[in-house]
C-alpha cells in the first residue's frame, strides 16, 4: 500500500472565513490523507510545523485578500527552508484572476478558487504529490 | 425538588391549546373541495403527478422541506385569519410589523462599505451617500474584526483588507469626517461581542468629542456571540460564556445610555452563509434571543424595556417562496414567543426587526454577471416578506471586494425595485396565498421544533460549549458541497449550461496601496502623544470589571477615550477570561 499523504492545512493569517478549508479537510480524510489542522496562522508558524510534522503537502486559505502579501512571504520563508522541492504548496480562497496566475508564478503548484470540487482537489493534490516524490 | 422548566415550545402549545379557532373555511365548504379535489385528482392529474405529489427543491442554502403540486384550502384546513394572519400592524404580525409597511417607511437601503483606511471608506460612504444610499453599513477590516491593533505581527499582510481599519478613536474620526452621526443611522458591523465592547465605545467617544449627546445617535451593532464562537475562524477564542456575558453587558449599558440604538443584531445571516438551513439559521438566532432576554431578566430587568430594541439580521437564498415565508413565519413566531413566554406588554417588544443580506456564497464565480440576477430575486424575496432594511451583495464578489461600479450597480437594484416595480405599495402582497400560508405555518413549526432541539440539550450557551452546533453546521454544508458536485443543486453556468468559453475580463477591486504601513505610521504616533500612565489605568480598571463580573462597557468607554487601542483591549479579555478551544470540524 501506498505511504499515506501527509497535508498541512491552515488559515493564512487572520482570516475569518473557514468553510471551505474545513471541506477541504474533510474530503483530503475521506480518501486517507492524513491532516494536519493548524488554523489561523503566520507563514513561519506553517513552515516549522510543516518541518516538525514532515508532511508532504501544505494548503493554506485565504478568502480576505491576503493570498499575495501572506502567501508570497510563505513561500519566501518555505525557499530559505528547502522545501519547495520535497512538499507540495496548494491555496485556495478568493483571488482576482491575475492574482491566480501569479501564485503559480511565485511558487504555488495548484491554486482553487471558489466553485472547484472535492475530486478536483484530491486528484490535483495526489498528482501533484506524485511528481514531486518521483 | 425543582420543576424542570418548561421548554418554549411546551409554553406556546399549551397557551395556542387554550384558544378557540375561527377557520375561514367552513367544514361545508372544505367538504365541497375535497370532493372536487378527489375527483380532479382521478380523472385530471396524471399519475406520474399522483405518484410524485411531494417534491423537494434542492437549492443552495435550502431547507429540503416537501412542497405538494398544486395547493388549495385543504393544505392549511384549520386556517385561521386574525390567529395565523391578522392585518398588518397587529399580532401575530405576520403580514408585517407596521401597518403601513413601505408606504410609511421605504426599507432602507443599506449597503456595506470598508476597505483600507478610513480615510478610504469615508470616501466610499459620501459616495454611496451621494447617490442616495439611505443608511451607511460600515464593515472592519480582518485584523479590527479580530481585536488586533494595525501593528500586531498577526496582522502583518491583512491591514485594510476586506474592511477598514480602526485601531482608536482617532481613525473612528477620521472614518465619519464630515458625517453627521446625529442625522443618518450608522450600522457598525462590530460582529462579536468582545470587539463590539472595544469598537462601539470609540464611536461614543467621539460623538462625546463632537458634542452629540449619545441619546441622539440611532444606529446598530452586531453583538453576537454565535458569530464570535461558532462561525469565526480564529487564532484566539475567549469561552462562550465569557462571550456570552459580554454579549449581555454591552446590551445593558447601550439600552440605558443610548436609548436608539439597536444593541444586538440577532445575527442568523453569517451563520447560514458559514452553511446551514434557512431553518437553523432562524432557530439558532431565535434561541440566542430567548437566551439573551433571559439573561437580562436575571439581571432585573422587565422583558419590555429590552426587547423592542432586539433585531434580527438574515440572509435570503435562492428557494424564492421559502424565502417569503420563512420572513413571515419567524415574524409570527417572534410574537408568540414575546408575548407566551416572556409576557411582553409593549407591542414593538414582539416585533421581528430584521435587516437582510442576499446571500453571498450563492454567488458564482463562473459568468459573474449572472450574480446580479441571483441577488435581484433574493432582494426581492426579502421585500415580499417584509425586511425592514436590505444590502445587495456585489456581483464580483467571488473574486473580491465589490468595485465602486458594482457596489453602486447593487444600490442601483434596491431603488429599481422600490421607485419602479411597485412591490412596496401593497403590504403582504403574497398573504392569503395557500401555498404561501401552508409554507408558513410549516417552516414556523420548524424553528420551533429546533429551537426545542436546543432547549432540550441544554440551551443557546450550552450547544456552542459542547461543539454540538458546530458540528451541525459542519454536517450541513459538507453534504451539500457533495449535493452541488452530484448535481442535484443546480446551479447555471457551473454545473448547468456550463460554458467552455473564455469569458470577457472582469474589473476587479484593487486596494489602495501603503495603508498597512501608514497604519503603523499613525499608531506610533498615538502610543508615544497619549497619556500613557492614563491608558495604563484605563486598562487596569477594566481588568478589574472583568474579574469582579461589573458590567464592563463604562471601563471601555473610559479606555477609548484615553485612547487605548482596539488589541489592548482585546488583551485585557484574553488575560482575565483565559481562552478556549473550540472543537475540532473533521
Amino acid at each position: 500500500m501506498a505511504k499515506k499523504i501527509k497535508v498541512l492545512l491552515a488559515k493564512l493569517g487572520l482570516d475569518v472565513h473557514n468553510r471551505g478549508i474545513i471541506t477541504v479537510a474533510k474530503a483530503l480524510c475521506d480518501v486517507g490523507m492524513e491532516i494536519v489542522y493548524i488554523g489561523n496562522s503566520l507563514p513561519r508558524e506553517i513552515v516549522q510545523t510543516a518541518i516538525q510534522e514532515g508532511v508532504d503537502v501544505i494548503g493554506v486559505s485565504s478568502l480576505g485578500g491576503a493570498h499575495l502579501t501572506l502567501g508570497q512571504p510563505l513561500m519566501d520563508v518555505a525557499r530559505q527552508e528547502n522545501l519547495t522541492d520535497s512538499v507540495v504548496f496548494v491555496i485556495g480562497g478568493v483571488f482576482p484572476p491575475d492574482d491566480t496566475l501569479r501564485l503559480k508564478e511565485i511558487g504555488y503548484n495548484a491554486v482553487f478558487t471558489p466553485g472547484a470540487t472535492r475530486d478536483e482537489i484530491v486528484l490535483s493534490i495526489q498528482g501533484l504529490v506524485e511528481k514531486k516524490i518521483a | 425538588m425543582k420543576e424542570k422548566e418548561k421548554t418554549t415550545k411546551e409554553i406556546l402549545a399549551e397557551e395556542i391549546a387554550t384558544g378557540e379557532r375561527i377557520p375561514l373555511y367552513s367544514p361545508a365548504a372544505l367538504e365541497n373541495i375535497r370532493r372536487l379535489s378527489d375527483g380532479w385528482m382521478l380523472s385530471t392529474v396524471r399519475e406520474k403527478d399522483r405518484e410524485n405529489w411531494l417534491k423537494t427543491p434542492r437549492t443552495v442554502l435550502g431547507s429540503n422541506i416537501p412542497r405538494e403540486m398544486l395547493y388549495t384550502p385543504l393544505s392549511h384546513p384549520d386556517f385561521d385569519y386574525q390567529k395565523d394572519l391578522g392585518n398588518s400592524g397587529e399580532a401575530p404580525f405576520t403580514r408585517g410589523i407596521h401597518t403601513n409597511m413601505y408606504r410609511g417607511r421605504e426599507f432602507t437601503m443599506r449597503q456595506l462599505t470598508g476597505f483600507g483606511s478610513p480615510e478610504d471608506t469615508n470616501g466610499r460612504m459620501k459616495f454611496m451617500l451621494d447617490h442616495g444610499a439611505t443608511g451607511l453599513n460600515i464593515l472592519f477590516d480582518i485584523p479590527t474584526i479580530q481585536m488586533y491593533d494595525s501593528d500586531d505581527p498577526f496582522s502583518q499582510g491583512q491591514v485594510g483588507m476586506s474592511g477598514v481599519c480602526v485601531d482608536s478613536v482617532e481613525d473612528m474620526a477620521i472614518l465619519f469626517k464630515d458625517i453627521r452621526l446625529d442625522e443618518i443611522t450608522v450600522s457598525l458591523v462590530t460582529h462579536y461581542p468582545s470587539n463590539t465592547a472595544i469598537l462601539f465605545p470609540m464611536f461614543l467617544a467621539l460623538a462625546e468629542e463632537r458634542g452629540i449627546p449619545w441619546e441622539k445617535l440611532r444606529g446598530s451593532v452586531q453583538n453576537d456571540t454565535t458569530l464570535e464562537e461558532v462561525i469565526r475562524s480564529g487564532a484566539e477564542f475567549i469561552a462562550p460564556r465569557d462571550c456570552f456575558r459580554i454579549q449581555s453587558d454591552n446590551i445593558e449599558f447601550i439600552r440605558k445610555n443610548v436609548p436608539q440604538w439597536n444593541f444586538i443584531t440577532l445575527n442568523g445571516y453569517n451563520l447560514r452563509e458559514f452553511g446551514t438551513s434557512g431553518v437553523t439559521e432562524m432557530a439558532v438566532a431565535v434561541a440566542n434571543g430567548i437566551a439573551t432576554l433571559e439573561e437580562m431578566k436575571r439581571r432585573g430587568y422587565d422583558v419590555d424595556t429590552v426587547a423592542d430594541r432586539l433585531s434580527f439580521f438574515w440572509s435570503p437564498a435562492s428557494d424564492f417562496f421559502e424565502e417569503v415565508a420563512r420572513l413571515r413565519a419567524v415574524r409570527r413566531l417572534w410574537y408568540k414567543i414575546m408575548k407566551y413566554r416572556f409576557h411582553a406588554k409593549n407591542s414593538r417588544s414582539m416585533w421581528m426587526r430584521c435587516h437582510v443580506q442576499t446571500s453571498g456564497v450563492s454567488l458564482v464565480r463562473q459568468e459573474p454577471l449572472n450574480n446580479v440576477i441571483r441577488a435581484a430575486y433574493h432582494a426581492l424575496s426579502a421585500v415580499l416578506g417584509g425586511a425592514q432594511s436590505l444590502h445587495i451583495d456585489s456581483y464580483d464578489e467571488a473574486y473580491s471586494v465589490p468595485t465602486e461600479e458594482a457596489a453602486l450597480l447593487s444600490l442601483r437594484t434596491q431603488q429599481i425595485l422600490q421607485e419602479e416595480t411597485g412591490i412596496s405599495d401593497v403590504v403582504d402582497p403574497l398573504g392569503g396565498s395557500y401555498y404561501i400560508e401552508t409554507l408558513t405555518s410549516d417552516i414556523e413549526r420548524r424553528i420551533l421544533d429546533e429551537v426545542d432541539e436546543i432547549e432540550q440539550k441544554g440551551g443557546y450557551v450550552v450547544v456552542i460549549e459542547s461543539g454540538q452546533l458546530h458540528r451541525k453546521i459542519s454536517s450541513y454544508f459538507y453534504n451539500q458541497q457533495k449535493e452541488i458536485e452530484k448535481g442535484n443543486i443546480k446551479i447555471v453556468a457551473y454545473n448547468r449550461y456550463r460554458s467552455e468559453a473564455v469569458p470577457p475580463p472582469i474589473n476587479v477591486f484593487r486596494y489602495p496601496e501603503g495603508v498597512e504601513e501608514r497604519q503603523r505610521g499613525k499608531l506610533a504616533k498615538l502610543r508615544l502623544s497619549r497619556d500613557n500612565e492614563k491608558v495604563g489605568a484605563a486598562l487596569m480598571a477594566l481588568k478589574e470589571a472583568c474579574r469582579k463580573g461589573e458590567n464592563i462597557l463604562p471601563l471601555s468607554v473610559a479606555c477609548a477615550r484615553a485612547r487605548c487601542t482596539e488589541g489592548e483591549l482585546f488583551k485585557v479579555f484574553k488575560e482575565t477570561f483565559g481562552l478556549w478551544k473550540p472543537p475540532a470540524l473533521f
